[in-house]
């Protein structure tokens, strides 16, 4: 063990880490990564999912107070008629852009590196997508009317607005739930297959078989499923940068200080990738250590997710000058001190915190040791999932609390039901995301599989840490 | 080992996924369809009232105006439903013994109002109003249909939204001379979109469709 | 068409004030309201199953066309017999007045199938000329309080009326004997002719009873002022549109003092830059009229006399009106400057001047203010003196008011006390002990409307008629008198102050409606009444009353009293009058000099008046004119005292006087007078109903043993608590945005120049629709130099639109539903700043923000230009009232209509839908009114007439500060208003091109006072 890791530290030294440590042998690569799956369930995983748990039940118990109650168990009012709810919307639809962008950009630019995580991210794509989807629904007054912003020919003869941002944001987020589900799935089916035919007993067999569409690896079903898996990844690529920017609109489209900025798509589409990554980094540190992954997610992953993050951080930074500057440029008055009140208002607090998580932290990883440090990039994807969230918080309730007739003005405080949605639904995605790791295979077996193979042809960043190495790893 | 799944499998679940999707689609379509069928809108529902009124006695045999019992059809938002004293104008005269009209007779002396069933019901936030429609040459029939041959009044109309507005955005083939405006049988010669036109300008209609013609 | 015998008035719709028909079927025959309450008869086919229906339509709404299915049949009641003039889903309007401090305001109330839904005023009458004030709107709200009491007890025996006349009338006759020496009266001061025959026959048959009339803040010091001023208690009427200088010493004479409603209309007709006038006020607190003056001068109410002497002084010494010599005295003190400019401003406009007093301050100061426009010859031109049509008792202060009674009262020397004044035990001052001594007396009967601390303290109780179930009648200050007729049968067991005064007159089988009705036929001149008999007969066939061919002569005058709500017989001439300077010098010499230290103000509430209102729960939630303030009270004082007392907005302070305590919140009020706390009273009861209980405190303690109501010595200090105060606006001033305009009368025209960026076209890609092709193009003027800041209009807007009250612990959330909201800013520091109010509800953009963001198009354009709000269409997204930059939409957080007691629900106005839970809602320039003009004048084939379709708001405004009609008619006042040079657009750069424009309030500060 111990030499291992010295070798390793040398050769990181020479040409950064590796994509993949040793070079496991097929089935040493099923067994390891399928062992999460197929084995018995850990004490861990248990208490976890039963914290977890505890969280879910506030969850329920806030949604059945929003519509027992109706919008008043919140802490919404006149002038801040959006607040927790749409925050929390635009946070988990932000957060839901990683696992696109990695499986299908990456994917398009042939980054090996992605192989490992990129089922972990859309996974985590998935659920935050569900949490966010939540939200346009609940946040309604009369939320069993939903179905109004849905184009269909009615006895009414009413249409939708299409001119509201409104029944685009249903386009948007249900096109991009239905193919990152597809896309995640397609790549689970030949992984499904394997779980199917490694599984010892008769019940997960049937279940994986079934869920595997009848997957036999044959060439013909690897070249539908090679077309298929391009076709969607060149299908969500738009998606990445559409859905955000629609987003955004909910906000751009008005003329409210704060919100009347047409800086907003691309803003928010970096703002996105910015949280998407960090809370992927902040759910595969902790799960990279428990599940023995370390071998297939190296410090290289670790390393470029850390480096994705500055680059984002940097827009974002770069979309808050510019929000000012504008406001100063534009000589509005209204819009000049929407941005004041930021720095003095009575909400200065979660702006400089805003700033601090967003703008601030995310330098560390200029030094490379910051992001090779487990620690460091843990602590910090933590703070920028804390700083998004308040970013996201300021422009959408800040806004609200100061407009343009000073006597309508007032203020915003939150109930106990908002703070239930807010860490009941992150409670429910972390449960989702637990079963996840324990029922379905967490990294690609056989793109690992596959990657190995290329390595063995002299691919880049490899290095041979012997044979016996490799088992160790896999026992570990 | 042995196979997993026999070779009827592919079958069935393909067939699992066409009814999962036929099944989703259909339920919408169904909904949709039900929202449109008389059965849904409500209409033809056969509906028992109280006292057992025949229009067409009253209005075939007596030839009597419909305005001479709903009073305020042409003055007010609600056509009116007649008082007892009414009915008891001509029924303290004749079938004054008739046991069909115990109810009649009982509430005069009781005070007691007769509680009729409402038959066409429109939802509380429309703001329907007979004298608007009346004046401008909408006649009775055109809502109420043949009540002259309704021996239970029942709703011939869906009374849905929709159906509104198409008289609202095309009036002409539904209007009619003030005179016969309470007629049940009046059909003109000729092309009655262009009566209904010289109608329109004679009358001064101008059905509008902005929300707060019928929703405040 | 058939007309079946239905009555020849009321079948126009309520807004035709010039054809009301009568309702005296009530009393004889069947009343038909009282059918209409028998069970399932407020079904009435668009009467209530609208808005029962509504409760279901929640998920049914979300099924649309499916709903009908899930929805029960509905029950179509109709009448029995026809209500004569009653016609279902067609309102009528009745002519009838309440009393403010015992005179008549002219009300037209308007019923719905014999429900009294919205109370207006009535154009016709001298108190009202069509305006109306919050509290008299909100009294149609009491008459169906589920809380208000019901039947008549007597020693814990629940009684008949009958049984209840009967104890009634064996009572007086044991007080025959000693000829009542022992029998005592405490009443509401009032000016009904009936009450006042009633009042002379029962002295009659007991001569040696008393009369007294009490109520906490009278014009008792008006009077007694008249009374040394010129002999005998006059009332003095202002005409304040004739004077082009007016002095107010502490009166609130636009919201409270003597005619409010009337001299609103005629201050505000000045309030133009044609034919400016000049208003001064000197007072303590800031009050409605404080905000409308030029120069609002703030001294503590002790020492307004004083300044009011040196005015007299300066009148005197420099413009030779040496009549006033001996009263005045130069003053030192900080206002001596406006002393000196106030008395040339006033002496420039001799004959068109005006000095008002405040109903608090002292007898002395109502002197010397007749005095002063005695000596500038306003006397007949802006004050006529009258003799007051008012029963006040011994009128005067506190102590000759209820001194007498309640030494009888500790000295056991009364047997039966009638009370029919409001709750003495709450609002008399502690040290007469009625608290302690009212228990004792032997047979204390007491008339009331709701459950109090005098009503738990009576042997025999009483329940009282509202004034809209009750036969009654009321003088106005010029003599002018009202018939009070009632407009539905009493809905809860109950009587009126006639009926009682009858049965110890002796003549209480007759009942109220014959007293008050052959009353007024003995007045009027007519033979005596003909034999019951054939009166009951007559009426007993409305048929023929209505058809107007009554049997009588009378009834043809009585019929046109009813339906006009004006009898102008027996009105007296206005007196003559001379001045006694003597005794005005001896009675300014008698009133002590102001003491040094923190003075206490105890006030009558802007909402509650004396407490009387505080069950009121639209007025507990309506905002105090002023602070802004909801459902509870405050000690409001100046920043610069609360920075001495070291006290901060929403400290409970601990406040003590002559021994007394109270506790309660502080609020700071910028503009008060330095040293001085007002204490608003009528908060805090003893016995409270589930409104009342929410929030507030008992001022009373601190009021002195007798007038005036203020007084020196007052200690203040933070008990280090504090206190949520539910205020509607939390910020005042307007951050140097383009808000609310005002301006200076001589820099108006440079004004314009900057008036012009805010109105007119502006630049954009999209042409504009264009709506002056169409018939009509509705539109608002709000003229902020008009506008008094009353808040009149935003209940109105409540009680006509449905409205619903959200308490206080909504009001904190800020999501109180008031369409129509009257903002207050503050210009200049905070210790003196002068304010400007601006109503403010929807402006209905033609470019409107909240539209294209609705994502179901529930908020939508009308082919008029209106800004259409769909409740039905409404799924809650909320996004419209973000994007509102005037934020006036209000949204149903709550399901607000779920609690409402079942009688406050026939209350709701039929014409306007109940919104549900999850509905955005906002103004609609009360739509249902349009459409209701709109399609009766269709019906008859005519256009919409320039007064058919107005908005409550515009309708109840006392100074008509709100117009609305139809831009694309050239001739219509609101295109005028609009084309007005002091016309602006509200936040103009967003280019939301409102129909409702502001004009610019115009200021005419005295140059001297620069």
């Amino acid at each position: 063990m111990s030499t291992a890791q010295k070798t390793l530290e040398e050769v990181h030294e020479l040409e950064g880490p590796p994509v993949l440590v040793g070079r496991p042998g097929d089935r040493a690569l099923t067994e390891s990564l399928l062992e999460p799956v197929l084995g018995r369930t850990r004490r861990g995983w248990l208490l976890l999912l039963l914290a977890l748990g505890g969280g879910v039940t506030f969850w329920l118990i806030s949604l059945g107070a929003t519509f027992a109650i109706g919008i008043g168990a919140w802490g919404n009012n006149i002038p801040v008629a959006w607040a927790y709810d749409i925050t929390n919307f635009v946070w988990w639809i932000g957060i839901g852009h990683a696992g696109t962008l990695i499986s299908a950009i990456l994917l398009l630019f042939q980054q090996k590196w992605r192989t490992s995580i990129n089922r972990f991210a859309e996974a985590m794509t998935l659920f935050a997508v569900a949490m966010a989807g939540l939200y346009p629904i609940i946040h309604l007054g009369r939320p069993w009317l939903f179905w109004w912003l849905i184009p269909y020919p009615s006895t009414l003869q009413v249409w939708p607005n299409f001119k509201s941002a409104l029944p685009w944001d249903v386009f948007a987020i249900s096109t991009y739930a239905t193919v990152s589900f597809l896309f995640w799935y397609l790549g689970l089916i030949p992984d499904l297959a394997t779980a199917r035919d490694a599984a010892r007993d008769r019940a997960r067999r049937v279940v994986y078989g079934i869920m595997a569409f009848g997957w036999r690896g044959s060439a013909r079903h690897w070249q539908h499923y090679r077309i298929g898996y391009l076709l969607l990844a060149g299908l969500s690529t738009p998606l990445v940068v559409s859905v955000h920017t629609i987003v955004s609109f909910d906000f751009a489209i008005s003329q409210l200080p704060g919100w009347h900025t047409t800086i907003f798509p691309p803003y928010f589409v970096a703002g996105a990738i910015f949280s998407g990554f960090a809370m992927v980094m902040t759910l595969m540190i902790p799960a990279r250590r428990l599940l023995g992954y370390r071998q297939v997610v190296t410090e290289r992953h670790l390393e470029n997710m850390a480096k994705v993050m500055l680059a984002t951080g940097l827009m974002v930074s770069y979309g808050y000058v510019m929000e000012h500057f504008i406001a100063w440029y534009s000589g509005n008055a209204f819009e000049q001190f929407a941005f004041l009140n930021r720095w003095e208002g009575r909400y200065r607090a979660i702006w400089l915190a805003q700033l601090f998580c967003n703008v601030v932290a995310p330098q560390v990883f200029w030094f490379r040791w910051a992001r090779r440090s487990e620690v460091v990039l843990f602590v910090v994807s933590i703070l920028i999932n804390v700083g998004m969230w308040a970013e996201r918080f300021v422009i959408i309730a800040v806004s609200l609390t100061r407009d343009f007739v000073p006597s309508s003005w007032a203020n915003y405080a939150p109930t106990w039901v908002d703070w239930g949605l807010l860490f009941g639904s992150i409670s429910m995605f972390g449960t989702l995301f637990l079963l996840f790791l324990r029922f379905l295979p967490a990294i690609p077996i056989f793109e690992v599989k596959e990657l190995r193979r290329e390595l063995e042809h002299g691919g880049p960043g490899v290095h041979d840490a012997g044979p016996g190495h490799a088992v160790e790893e896999v026992r570990s | 080992m042995s196979a997993l799944f026999t070779p009827r499998a592919n079958g069935i679940f393909k067939a699992v996924l066409v009814i999962l999707v036929a099944g989703a689609g259909g339920t919408v379509a169904a909904l949709m369809g039900y929202a449109r069928v008389p059965y849904g809108t409500g209409q033809q529902e056969q509906i028992q009232q109280p006292v057992v009124f025949d229009h067409r006695h009253h209005v075939q045999d007596d030839l009597i105006d419909c305005r001479y019992c709903h009073t305020t059809v042409e003055r007010a938002p609600s056509a009116g439903i007649p008082s007892t004293e009414l009915c008891l104008n001509c029924h303290s005269q004749v079938w004054n013994k008739s046991p069909l009209l115990d109810l009649v007779r009982a509430s005069w002396f009781s005070g007691q109002p007769i509680p009729w069933v409402r038959v066409h019901r429109l939802p509380a936030f429309v703001y329907f109003n007979h004298s608007a429609h009346v004046n401008k040459g909408v006649g009775c029939v055109e809502c109420h249909g043949r009540v002259d041959r309704m021996a239970a009044i029942e709703q011939v109309a869906p009374l849905n939204m929709g159906w509104c507005l198409d008289c609202h955005r095309d009036p002409y083939p539904r209007l009619r001379p003030l005179e016969e405006i309470t007629s049940m049988t009046w059909m003109p010669e000729g092309d009655r979109a262009q009566l209904g036109r010289e109608l329109a300008r004679k009358y001064d209609v101008k059905p509008r469709t902005s929300c707060y013609t019928c929703h405040r | 068409m058939p007309s079946l015998g239905l009555p020849i008035y009321g079948q126009q719709s309520g807004l035709d004030a010039r054809r009301w028909r009568t309702l005296e079927e009530h009393d004889a025959g069947a009343p038909p309201a009282s059918r209409e309450f028998q069970p399932g008869a407020d079904l009435a086919p668009e009467g209530l199953g609208r808005r029962s229906f509504l409760q279901l339509l929640g998920a049914s709404a979300a099924l649309g066309g499916l709903a009908a299915c899930q929805v029960p049949r509905e029950k179509l009641v109709p009448y029995v017999r026809p209500a004569a003039g009653v016609v279902p889903s067609v309102p009528g309007a009745y002519a009838t007045a309440a009393s403010d401090r015992g005179y008549a305001v002219g009300l037209v109330v308007t019923s719905w199938e014999g429900r009294p839904t919205k109370i207006e005023g009535n154009r016709d009458h001298p108190a009202s000329l069509g305006g109306t004030d919050a509290i008299r709107q909100a009294l149609v709200l009491d008459l169906y309080d589920p809380a208000r009491l019901a039947g008549f007890r007597h020693d814990r025996r629940d009684l008949s009326w009958g049984a209840a006349l009967a104890e009634l009338g064996a009572l007086a006759r044991a007080h025959e004997k000693d000829q009542g020496a022992r029998l005592r009266f405490l009443v509401e001061p009032t000016s009904s002719p009936t009450l006042a025959d009633l009042r002379a026959r029962i002295l009659r048959r007991f001569p040696r009873a008393r009369f007294d009339a009490w109520s906490a803040f009278g014009e008792g010091q008006a009077r007694e002022g008249a009374r040394v001023a010129f002999g005998r208690p006059l009332d003095a009427v202002h005409a304040v549109g004739a004077a082009d200088v007016i002095l107010s010493l502490e009166s609130d004479f636009l919201a409270h003092d003597g005619d409010p409603l009337r001299h609103g209309r005629e201050f505000a007709a000045r309030r133009e830059p044609a034919n400016l006038n000049r208003l001064y006020v000197a007072e303590a607190g800031f009050t409605v009229t404080g905000g409308a003056a030029d120069h609002r001068l703030r001294m503590r109410s002790a020492d307004v006399l004083g300044f009011a002497r040196a005015v007299a002084a300066e009148l005197a010494g420099r413009h030779g009106l040496g009549a006033l010599a001996p009263l005045g005295a130069p003053a030192a003190g900080p206002h001596a400057k406006a002393a000196a400019a106030v008395a040339a401003d006033l002496a420039r406009a001799r004959g068109r001047s005006l000095v008002l007093a405040g109903a608090a301050q002292p007898a002395a100061v109502h002197a010397l203010a007749a005095a002063m426009n005695d000596a500038l010859g306003n006397g007949g031109k802006t004050v006529t003196y009258r003799e007051s049509v008012v029963f006040d008792g011994a009128g005067g202060g506190v102590r000759s008011r209820l001194g007498a009674l309640a030494t009888e009262l500790r000295d056991g020397a009364v047997d039966t006390l009638v009370v029919t004044a409001w709750n003495p035990l709450h609002t008399a001052p502690a040290e007469l002990g009625l608290r302690e001594s009212f228990p004792e007396v032997r047979s204390s009967i007491v008339l009331a409307y709701r459950e109090d601390e005098t009503v738990r303290a009576a042997r025999f109780r009483l329940a009282q008629a509202h004034f809209l179930e009750a036969w009654g009648d009321l003088r106005a200050r010029d003599g002018t008198a009202t018939i009070v007729q009632p407009l539905v049968a009493p809905l809860v067991e109950c009587t009126t102050e006639v009926d009682l005064l009858a049965a110890f007159a002796g003549v209480g089988q007759l009942g109220a409606y014959r007293i008050v009705r052959d009353g007024w036929r003995a007045r009027a001149g007519f033979g005596p009444p003909p034999p019951p008999a054939a009166g009951r007969e007559a009426a007993a066939s409305p048929a023929d009353t209505n058809r107007g061919v009554p049997r009588d002569p009378f009834e043809l005058r009585w019929e046109e009293w009813l339906s006009a709500g004006l009898v102008r017989e027996g009105a007296p001439a206005p007196a003559t009058v001379a001045l006694d300077a003597e005794r005005v010098a001896r009675a300014i010499a008698a009133v002590p000099a102001p003491a040094a230290g923190l003075e206490a103000r105890v006030v009558p509430d802007a909402r509650l008046l004396d407490g009387r209102h505080s069950e009121n729960a639209w007025l507990r939630e309506f905002p105090d004119p002023v602070t802004k303030l909801t459902w509870e009270n405050a000690a409001l004082l100046s920043p610069a005292t609360a920075r001495r007392l070291g006290i901060a907005s929403g400290d409970e302070v601990e406040l003590a006087r002559g021994g007394r305590k109270v506790v309660g919140p502080a609020l700071v009020v910028p503009g008060h007078a330095d040293d001085s706390v007002t204490l608003p009273a009528g908060y805090g009861q003893r016995v409270q109903g589930a409104v009342g209980r929410v929030a507030g405190f008992d001022a009373y303690p601190l009021r002195p043993a007798d007038d005036p109501p203020f007084a020196a010595g007052l200690e203040a200090r933070p008990t280090g608590r504090r206190v949520l105060l539910a205020i509607t606006q939390g910020h005042f001033t307007m951050e140097g945005r383009a808000i609310a305009l005002a301006e200076d009368a001589s820099r108006l025209g440079e004004a314009a120049h900057r008036l012009d960026e805010l109105r007119g076209a502006q630049p954009t890609i999209h042409a504009p629709a264009d709506y002056s092709k169409e018939e009509y193009r509705w539109g608002m003027a709000i003229d902020l130099s008009r506008c008094i800041g009353c808040g009149a209009c935003t209940v109105a807007c409540q009680a006509e639109n449905n409205i619903p009250v959200v308490g206080k612990d909504q009001v904190l959330r800020s999501r109180e539903m008031h369409w129509l909201r009257v903002d207050r800013y503050y210009e200049g520091s905070p210790e003196d700043p002068r304010s400007v109010s601006q109503p403010l509800a929807c402006v209905h953009c033609e470019a409107a923000p909240c539209e294209y963001v609705c994502p179901v198009n529930a908020t939508v354009h009308s082919d008029e230009g209106l800004n259409e709000m769909v409740y039905n269409r409404c799924v809650g997204t909320r996004y419209c009232s973000n994007n509102c930059p005037y934020k006036v939409r209000r949204f149903n957080y709550l399901d607000y209509r779920g609690t409402v007691a079942p009688s406050l629900k026939i209350l709701q106005n039929p014409d306007v839908t109940v919104r549900a839970r999850g509905v955005m809602e906002k103004c609609t320039y009360c739509t249902q009114r349009i459409e209701r003009a709109r399609i009766s004048a269709r019906n008859v084939g005519r256009k919409i007439g320039p007064d058919e379709a107005v908005p409550a708001c515009a309708q109840a405004c006392p100074a008509e500060a709100i117009v609305f009609g139809n831009l694309n008619d050239p001739a219509s006042r609101v295109s005028r208003l609009h084309g007005d040079a002091r016309r602006y657009d509200l936040l103009h750069e967003l280019g939301t091109r409102p129909r409702t424009a502001y004009l610019v309030k115009v200021r005419n500060p005295n140059p001297e006072l620069a």
